[in-house]
């Protein structure tokens, strides 16, 4: 990386190294849409600047992502009829396009939640267990 | 599953909103950066930093704006233009092998086509009634002799009718001619008397009025639906028509209504301009009311099947009532004691469904030849674009993308081929189709429709696939580091063994196709040679109507003696005389008889084909006279009753014997019941039917003792017959003026109408045949043109060590023989296979067996000959190869 001092943004898609630089964890591919859907689920309807601002808070900072994923993401899933679309303005009157869930996407929500945490709930166990000597 | 179907489906709708979504595209994402940027701003960057700032945490811009596009579009279908764009230029740059490809694919698909049009309307399209697929063609199934269906008498029909369960309606019709006068002049025209319910049947509005009701069957009704043609024709499309007074064969119809334009019944005779209820026949005449006699079986019937009810249902009903029938009047029904039901669309195509297979077939044949002719070009093309096809792998193209180029180039060529096809194809139908005239039914309704486009576009798929086959999998097999290091010359063994398989198959094909055509030929041929027993020409023939209503049978009788005496004195006309069914027509009426010496019960006797004739008729066709006499003008309803019978009648039932003198009681009779006639001649067998070689059995009643109708006038003229129209028709008009004249035709055209199908087949098949040849010749040129040229220098060697000029000749002409001979041999094989078939096919639709030996010889000796010029100038060429020349290219 060329430009010190920065935050580094990788691409999601690509992933190239195991752990961010500086301590910031990548996000999963897949766990992406996860979240945007949980966003999309707390804050209906939401721009794609909106869904970048309120990952990265909720995250505190530990998740980056470049925030042109998030369109990518929101495509995908409007493909998939998960969420759907409309123009709109913004808090401060600037034009944006605002995602909301659909019926669809709060079931496909359901099932990647229950999915995670059984992922997660393994790993875990895996994690926790102690070492067998 | 459902989340792809609808990714799909987004991605399909984005394909064609390109321009729209990227615009959205670009505005989100600018306003997604500008939000960015503003936040950065408000944290303290200036204004440039924050732009920069944004771009960053966004990512890269346009790698997103790519990445979506190919997400969001179909990104294969862009790939797809590309190919079809790269392929357009490739063939652009080699015109003179598209040229060819293009031209050999136009004709076989164009011929493909065509017949596909041809075959479509023939046996194929739907009839043109609501719920076609309903309607049933309903017979009686005769089980003496060979079994086959007949007509229904009336009486049965009715008797059919009310014990019907199956049906929604159950309708009979039967042809008969009309003659309208009273608005202007007397016309002709063919109509059909049908039972009240024909319209219901067939689901059919009428356009102006009301169909028939029920009631309008009883005798001494006289109603009309008239077709919407012969409204506006005749009746100048006069609105008020409808319930007016109109007279019809001499007395007065009331039109009850007028059909919809292009409406058809029977759908195989379009001629049909009116229709009558079955009142007409129930009419109290001089004869006994057709609808009274169980034995004069003159009905078609047609139905439709009730909802739900299946043809094995319906033929089991129908089955029950016929066996009653039988049991209950024996004498007319003992051998009709089952019924024979078929889907009417299969009984409108008849026997041409057999003809058309055979047309089918056999173009097909040519579209396989056609295939790897142009396989063959393609395959030599490879060769040139080895190193083309090694370079894209080497920077990278996988054997499925360069296939996948290649099968893209096919598809172009095949649809070019296509479109040249169709415009071939129409042409062709317009050139064809005047040859099969009406003989072939629903023939003239054949166009280049949806349909049609639609097949021609299989066509061209299915060839494309076909032909790019073979240089595809080539490819597949292709060793890159050698073709780009040695060039092309390395790899080619594969590619010519494979064109040599395709020059032996086309070979194998052709030697099939064109041993069909020899059949049809030689059927046709022996058509043409047999003795017709008859001379067509100079012989003039016109048909008139004697209106029922003004004419009686003394009137009639007495009409027919002024007539013909007239014409007759016609300077010019050298006999004249009158007949019903003509030679080579085919309509046939039989009517069983009883030989005096051997009398049998009602349904075991003999039954022949029958006709009836004035004296001079069997002078004007020019039918011999063999023994006894001829019938005189005193053979008439007071004199003693006699027949003459042909040659094959007294071979048939009087073998042995002298059939002269012996006397027969025919069926038929003028109302006054069944009379023993004596035989007073014997004439020679005039052919009756169109098909076969075989005489048909036939006895002729004197007019004047049969009155059911004149039939057809015959002259015979002196001076070419055509010239005669006008002075006949002034004769007719002298006697009466309502009466019409029509069908005017000489016996010559006639009887090539009656050989218009055999020589449409033959015609078409004969010229698939001459086609494929030339594609053979073709074939076999390019494979050894080309290999000439590559072993130049090995020839040139030989030659320079000492080889002669024959014996280089000798080498070429030796690898073409080993070609043909082991096509001819796989073919000879197919071609015995399929003369089996068609012998059987051909004694069906034509009445006709040609041997088959002689014709495989033809065949083979035809392709031998076309292979022989066709290797001959390559031969030649590799004989005279410049060995300095050869050499120095090495």
């Amino acid at each position: 990386m060329d430009i010190p001092k920065e935050l580094c943004y990788l691409p999601l898609r690509t992933p190239k190294e195991d752990t961010m630089p500086d301590g910031k964890s990548e996000v999963l591919q897949g766990t992406l849409d996860l979240l945007v859907l949980k966003t999309l689920e707390a804050l209906n309807p939401l721009h794609g600047y909106g869904i970048a601002r309120r990952i990265e808070q909720i995250s505190e900072d530990l998740f980056r992502l470049h925030e042109g994923t998030v369109c990518a993401a929101l495509l995908r899933l409007s493909q998939k009829g998960w969420v759907s679309s409309k123009w709109g303005a913004s808090e401060n009157n600037r034009k944006a396009r605002f995602y909301s869930l659909t019926k669809a996407g709060r079931k496909q929500l359901c099932r990647e939640t229950t999915n995670w945490e059984r992922v997660a709930g393994v790993i875990a166990r895996l994690l926790q267990a102690a070492p067998q000597r | 599953m459902l989340s792809y179907l609808r990714t799909f489906v987004s991605r399909i709708r984005a394909t064609f909103q390109h321009a729209n979504t990227d615009r959205e595209l670009g505005a989100e994402v600018q306003s997604h950066l500008e939000m960015l940027a503003q936040r950065f701003r408000s944290q303290g960057m200036c204004e440039e930093e924050a732009r920069c700032a944004a771009r960053r945490q966004f990512g890269g811009v346009t790698q997103l704006k790519e990445d979506l596009h190919e997400r969001r579009g179909l990104p294969q279908l862009e790939i797809v233009w590309r190919d079809v764009c790269y392929a357009l230029r490739q063939l652009r740059n080699a015109p003179g092998f598209t040229a060819a490809a293009v031209l050999t694919l136009a004709l076989g698909i164009g011929a493909n086509t065509a017949v596909f049009a041809v075959v479509d309307a023939v046996v194929f399209r739907p009839l043109p009634y609501p719920e076609p697929d309903r309607l049933v063609s309903f017979a009686s199934w005769v089980t003496r002799g060979t079994p086959h269906a007949d007509d229904l008498s009336y009486p049965n029909f009715f008797d059919f009718r009310s014990g019907n369960r199956v049906f929604e309606h159950l309708v009979c019709y039967r042809g008969e001619e009309f003659s309208i006068s009273g608005h202007g002049e007397a016309i002709h025209v063919d109509g059909e008397i049908v039972s009240w319910d024909l319209f219901p049947l067939l689901r059919v509005q009428l356009e102006l009025g009301r169909s028939f009701l029920p009631a309008e069957e009883k005798p001494g009704t006289h109603v009309a639906v008239l077709s919407h043609e012969l409204w506006q024709n005749y009746f100048g499309g006069d609105r008020n028509v409808v319930g007016q007074g109109v007279t019809i064969n001499g007395r007065t119809f009331t039109i009850v209504g007028v059909a919809p334009r292009d409406f058809r019944f029977p759908v195989d005779n379009p001629s049909v301009q009116l229709w009558s209820t079955l009142a007409e026949d129930a009419a109290a005449s001089e004869y006994h009311p057709l609808t009274e006699q169980r034995g004069a079986r003159t009905l078609s019937v047609i139905a439709r099947l009730k909802d739900g009810v299946t043809v094995e249902q319906a033929r089991a009903q129908m089955d029950s009532i016929a066996a009653a029938l039988a049991a209950q009047y024996p004498d007319e029904n003992k051998n009709r004691a089952s019924t024979y039901i078929l889907p009417e669309l299969e009984r409108v195509a008849g026997d041409s469904r057999r003809s058309m297979f055979v047309l089918m077939a056999a173009v097909f044949l040519l579209l396989l030849i056609a295939c790897a002719n142009i396989a063959s070009l393609v395959l030599a093309r490879s060769v040139e674009r080895e190193r083309e096809v090694a370079v894209r792998a080497a920077l990278g193209a996988s054997r499925l993308i360069v296939m996948r180029q290649l099968f893209t180039e096919g598809l172009v060529l095949g649809l070019l081929g296509s479109l040249a096809g169709l415009l071939l194809a129409s042409a062709c139908l317009r050139v064809f189709l005047p040859l099969a005239a009406d003989s072939i039914p629903r023939i003239s309704l054949a166009v280049v429709d949806r349909r049609v486009l639609l097949f021609s576009i299989a066509l061209a798929l299915f060839t494309s696939v076909l032909f790019s086959l073979a240089p595809a999998l080539q490819v597949a097999k292709v060793d890159l580091v050698r073709s780009l290091k040695e060039g092309a010359r390395s790899i080619t063994g594969g590619r010519e063994r494979l064109r040599s398989v395709l020059v032996s198959g086309q070979i194998a094909l052709g030697l099939m196709l064109l041993s069909a055509a020899g059949f049809l030929i030689a059927a046709f041929v022996q058509l043409e040679r047999r003795d017709l027993g008859f001379k067509p020409d100079p012989v003039l023939t016109f048909n008139l109507d004697l209106p029922q209503g003004q004419y009686n049978t003394a009137k009639g009788i007495r009409f027919s003696e002024q007539l013909l005496e007239r014409l007759r004195a016609l300077p010019g006309v050298q006999s004249a005389g009158a007949g019903w069914p003509l030679p080579m027509q085919g309509n046939q009426v039989s009517v069983s008889f009883d030989i005096e010496e051997r009398r049998v019960a009602q349904p075991d006797r003999p039954r022949s084909d029958m006709a009836i004739v004035t004296p001079g008729y069997f002078h004007t066709l020019g039918i011999a006279l063999l023994e006894g006499r001829d019938f005189t003008d005193r053979d008439d309803a007071q004199a003693p009753p006699v027949l003459v019978v042909n040659q094959a009648f007294a071979d048939k039932f009087f073998p042995g014997e002298r059939a002269l003198g012996k006397r027969i009681e025919p069926g038929a009779s003028n109302g006054d019941g069944a009379k023993l006639r004596e035989i007073v001649g014997i004439v020679g067998n005039a052919k009756q039917s169109p098909g076969g070689t075989a005489p048909d059995p036939i006895y002729y009643f004197p007019f004047k003792q049969l009155s059911w109708g004149l039939g057809s006038i015959v002259l015979r003229t002196a001076v070419p017959p055509r010239s005669e129209e006008s002075a006949a028709r002034a004769v007719v008009a002298s006697l009466d003026r309502r009466i019409p004249v029509y069908q005017v035709r000489t016996m010559e055209e006639l009887s090539a109408r009656a050989m218009a199908p055999p020589r449409f087949l033959m015609l078409l098949v004969g010229s698939f045949a001459v086609i494929a040849l030339l594609l053979i010749a073709i074939g076999l040129y390019g494979v050894l043109a080309y290999s000439v040229i590559r072993r130049t220098p090995e020839i040139g060697t030989r030659i320079a060590l000492g080889a002669s000029r024959s014996a280089v000749l000798s080498m070429v002409i030796q690898r073409a023989a080993r070609l043909v001979f082991a096509g001819l041999f796989v073919g000879l094989a197919g071609a015995i296979a399929e003369s089996y078939f068609l012998r059987t096919l051909l004694y069906g639709v034509m009445g006709v067996q040609p041997e088959g030996t002689s014709l495989l010889f033809l065949a083979s000796g035809a392709i031998v000959i076309a292979s022989g010029m066709a290797a001959y100038l390559p031969a030649r060429r590799a004989a005279s190869i410049d060995v300095m020349q050869a050499l120095r290219t090495e």
